[in-house]
Formats: C-alpha cells, sequence, structure tokens
C-alpha cells in the first residue's frame, strides 16, 4: 500500500469523527464570556532572554566583587578563555529556558543536551587551561566553592523562575532543566571571578558540579510544585 | 486570507478581549482538539472534559500566544499538556498503556474494509507518541515544523515518529487487504 493511499485513509477516518456536540462548544463559550477582558501579549521572546541574561551576569559579577574578584586577577591569559565559554553557554540556556515558558515555540535542541555539553565543555576547558598541581584541602576547599556557586545560582534560578511564571510552562521538566543549567553556569562564572584556586580537579570537580546540583534543585522544585498542584485541582 | 492568517487574526482580537473572535475560534477549533483526544483513546465524555478544560486553560494563558507565531502548535502544545495533567491527576496513565497493548496485538476483525475503520481502530497499533503524531501531520494537516513546535521534539524526530507509524499501518492495512 503506498502512503498516499494510507494518507487518504487517514484523511477520511478524520473527517468520519463526530466532533463535539454543539451544544458543548456553546457552553464553552458562555464559560469564557465572563473573563473576557483584554490581554497584553508576552513581551518578544528576545527582549526576554535579554532580560534574563543580563541578570544571570548581574547576579554573578556583583556576588564575586563582595566576595573578592581573586580569580580575575590572578587568570592567565589563556585561562581568561573560560571567562569567554560560560557567557555563551548562558546565553544558550536563557533561550531554552524563555522558550520553555511559551507553548509552541520553535524546536531547539532538549535542555539536556545543553547540560551534558555545559558540563563537558567546562570540564574539558579546566583539564587544558587549569595546570596547578594538586594540593591539599581538597575536599574542605571544594565543599565551600560548591555552597557559595549554588548560593550564587538561587538567586539566578529565582528569577527564571518568575518570568517562567509569566508565561505558561508545559513541560515542567524542560522547564527545570534549561533553568538549572542556567543558574548552574551563573554560578561557574561567579566562581570563575572569585576563586583563585587554580587546580584543575578543584576547578573540574568543584566547579563544574555546580551546574549538576543546580539542576537537581531546580528538579526538585519543579516536582514539588507540579505535586501541589494536581493535588489542588485534585480538591 | 490563508486559514493560519485567519486564525491569527482572531486569536488577536481575542486577546483584545473580543467575544465574536474568541467564538469563532472557540468554533473553528473545537473539532480539531476533541478529535486530537479521541485518538488518544478517551471515552467521549472525557474528550468532552479535556476539550472544555482546555479553552478554560487557553483563556487563562492567552496572553502567551505571540501575535505572528501560528496559533495551531500553540493550541496543541496547550492541550498535550492538559492531556498529560489528566492521566497524571487521574493515574491512568499505565492503565491506558495495558489496553493499548492489548489492542495493538488485536487483528482487524476478518472482512473488515481498511477504509470502514474509525479514526481510533486505525491508529490502535501505534504507541501514543506515534498516534499524536499522525493525527496532527496527517489527519490535521500540520506541517513538520508545526508539529515539531507542538510536541517540544525536533522535526527529525517528527519524521521518524512518521515514517515509523506509516510502516506499522502499511503492515496492518495490507493484511486487512489480504484477508477482504
Amino acid at each position: 500500500m503506498r502512503d498516499g493511499e494510507i494518507d487518504d485513509i487517514l484523511k477520511k477516518a478524520g473527517e468520519a469523527h463526530p466532533g463535539p456536540d454543539p451544544a458543548l462548544i456553546d457552553e464553552i463559550a458562555g464559560a469564557i464570556r465572563p473573563g473576557m477582558r483584554p490581554v497584553r501579549p508576552l513581551p518578544s521572546a528576545r527582549a526576554l532572554e535579554l532580560l534574563l541574561y543580563l541578570v544571570a551576569l548581574a547576579i554573578s559579577v556583583i556576588v564575586a566583587a563582595r566576595l573578592g574578584l581573586h580569580g580575575f586577577a590572578a587568570m592567565s591569559g589563556p585561562q581568561i578563555l573560560i571567562l569567554a565559554a560560560i557567557p555563551i553557554l548562558i546565553a544558550r540556556a536563557t533561550v531554552l529556558t524563555i522558550a520553555a515558558m511559551t507553548p509552541g515555540s520553535k524546536p531547539r535542541e532538549a535542555p539536556v543536551t545543553l547540560f551534558v555539553i555545559a558540563c563537558a565543555s567546562l570540564v574539558a576547558l579546566f583539564a587544558i587551561l587549569f595546570r596547578d598541581p594538586p594540593g591539599g584541602h581538597f575536599v574542605q576547599q571544594g565543599m565551600a566553592c560548591l555552597i557559595a556557586g549554588v548560593f550564587t545560582a538561587v538567586p539566578v534560578g529565582l528569577a527564571a523562575w518568575w518570568l517562567l511564571h509569566r508565561g505558561f510552562v508545559v513541560n515542567p521538566e524542560r522547564a527545570a532543566l534549561a533553568a538549572g543549567t542556567l543558574a548552574g553556569l551563573a554560578g561557574v562564572a561567579m566562581l570563575e571571578l572569585h576563586c583563585a584556586n587554580f587546580q584543575t580537579s578543584h576547578v573540574a570537580v568543584w566547579h563544574t558540579a555546580v551546574i549538576p546540583v543546580s539542576v537537581a534543585l531546580a528538579l526538585l522544585v519543579a516536582k514539588l510544585v507540579q505535586i501541589r498542584r494536581t493535588h489542588a485541582r485534585a480538591r | 486570507m490563508h486559514p493560519d492568517g485567519e486564525l491569527e487574526a482572531l486569536m488577536v482580537r481575542y486577546q483584545e478581549g473580543d467575544f465574536a473572535a474568541a467564538t469563532a475560534l472557540i468554533h473553528r477549533l473545537s473539532p480539531r482538539i476533541h478529535r486530537f483526544f479521541a485518538v488518544q483513546f478517551t471515552s467521549r465524555a472525557s474528550a468532552d472534559d479535556l476539550l472544555q478544560e482546555t479553552w478554560l486553560r487557553i483563556h487563562e494563558v492567552r496572553h502567551t500566544y505571540r501575535p505572528g507565531e501560528p496559533v495551531l502548535p500553540w493550541l496543541y502544545a496547550i492541550a498535550r499538556h492538559i492531556r498529560v495533567d489528566h492521566y497524571r491527576k487521574t493515574g491512568r496513565t499505565s492503565a491506558r498503556e495495558l489496553s493499548f497493548d492489548e489492542t495493538s496485538e488485536m487483528p482487524a476483525p476478518p472482512g473488515t474494509q481498511a477504509a470502514a475503520l474509525t479514526m481510533e481502530e486505525l491508529l490502535a497499533p501505534l504507541p501514543p507518541s506515534q498516534r499524536e503524531v499522525v493525527e496532527m501531520l496527517k489527519i490535521a494537516g500540520m506541517s513538520l515544523e508545526e508539529v515539531a513546535r507542538a510536541t517540544s521534539s525536533s522535526i527529525g524526530s517528527v519524521k521518524q515518529k512518521a515514517f515509523r507509524a506509516y510502516e506499522k499501518l502499511r503492515e496492518r492495512l495490507g493484511k486487512m487487504g489480504g484477508q477482504s
């Protein structure tokens, strides 16, 4: 059987489907009538992306400046490359986060792909650019950086959540992955500006770990919100 | 005016608070949404409920439609969300999958002509993800990009699902042709 014949059979079956009762359609129209008032459409995706991008960068820089820009001051020429790579990843995460707030937005890569690319590319760049020999206090110093990074990620995540809340998220997991990756990258940006510990193992493990931790927190929050909403509607 | 352009114009007027435009949209798009729910083996009563719920949600989030963007992917993405939410709420997903597994192995009644099958019978052998792609692409007449937008997936993934669905449909309809 040729594709054209299957097309015809499907088309006919679709046309034969008895639609909804006209009374139901009138009932639906009647139900929305009391709530009819003009609404302002969401601003353009570009404007929202720019806003979120600037907020993420501003939070990273402000927190790093408050803690001291020791990392930036100690960086050699090639190491500054990391500060060029992170904003590019942040820009992409911003696009995916804003896309998640609009139903039927343009097809783009899955947020999980960006998450994997971000973690892998950062580990690779850290391994290439940061060559200090391993020292002591690996866990102690690492935990301090991880906590500082996650604390920087939280306000960025909240800003993303506030914007997502203005739209309509049809896939909370995708939205959480995108927003979590964005927040995590902002945390890493802050650490690169602040932390002067350039041991390869330290930056590759503890700085990069801010991203999966932020994503895990975002997924947890999304799950909790989803459970709460499902229960609220069931009641 | 192109039909999609008409929908976009109606949607903009709906956002401006024009009740006549909202009613026109509801009349034009409800049969599509109802069929979308029916394809997923939802009972008629459930399809009616989901249709109602979809329009109430569309009304709540109508500000998320951006003028100039295609209306159908936006609308189908919301309808999909309502369907997933409904299954989650009622906890019937596993039961649906079970019933699908049973029906997918079910042979067509002897002597049945392919053209005599209802849409639900025709799409029975397909998994839900392929069923929705076939409905949007082949029955609702949406483009590959529109389906990709509605399902939050890539165009390649939509093409692959449609291809696999057609392989299964060809096999099933071919067998039926042999029987009749």
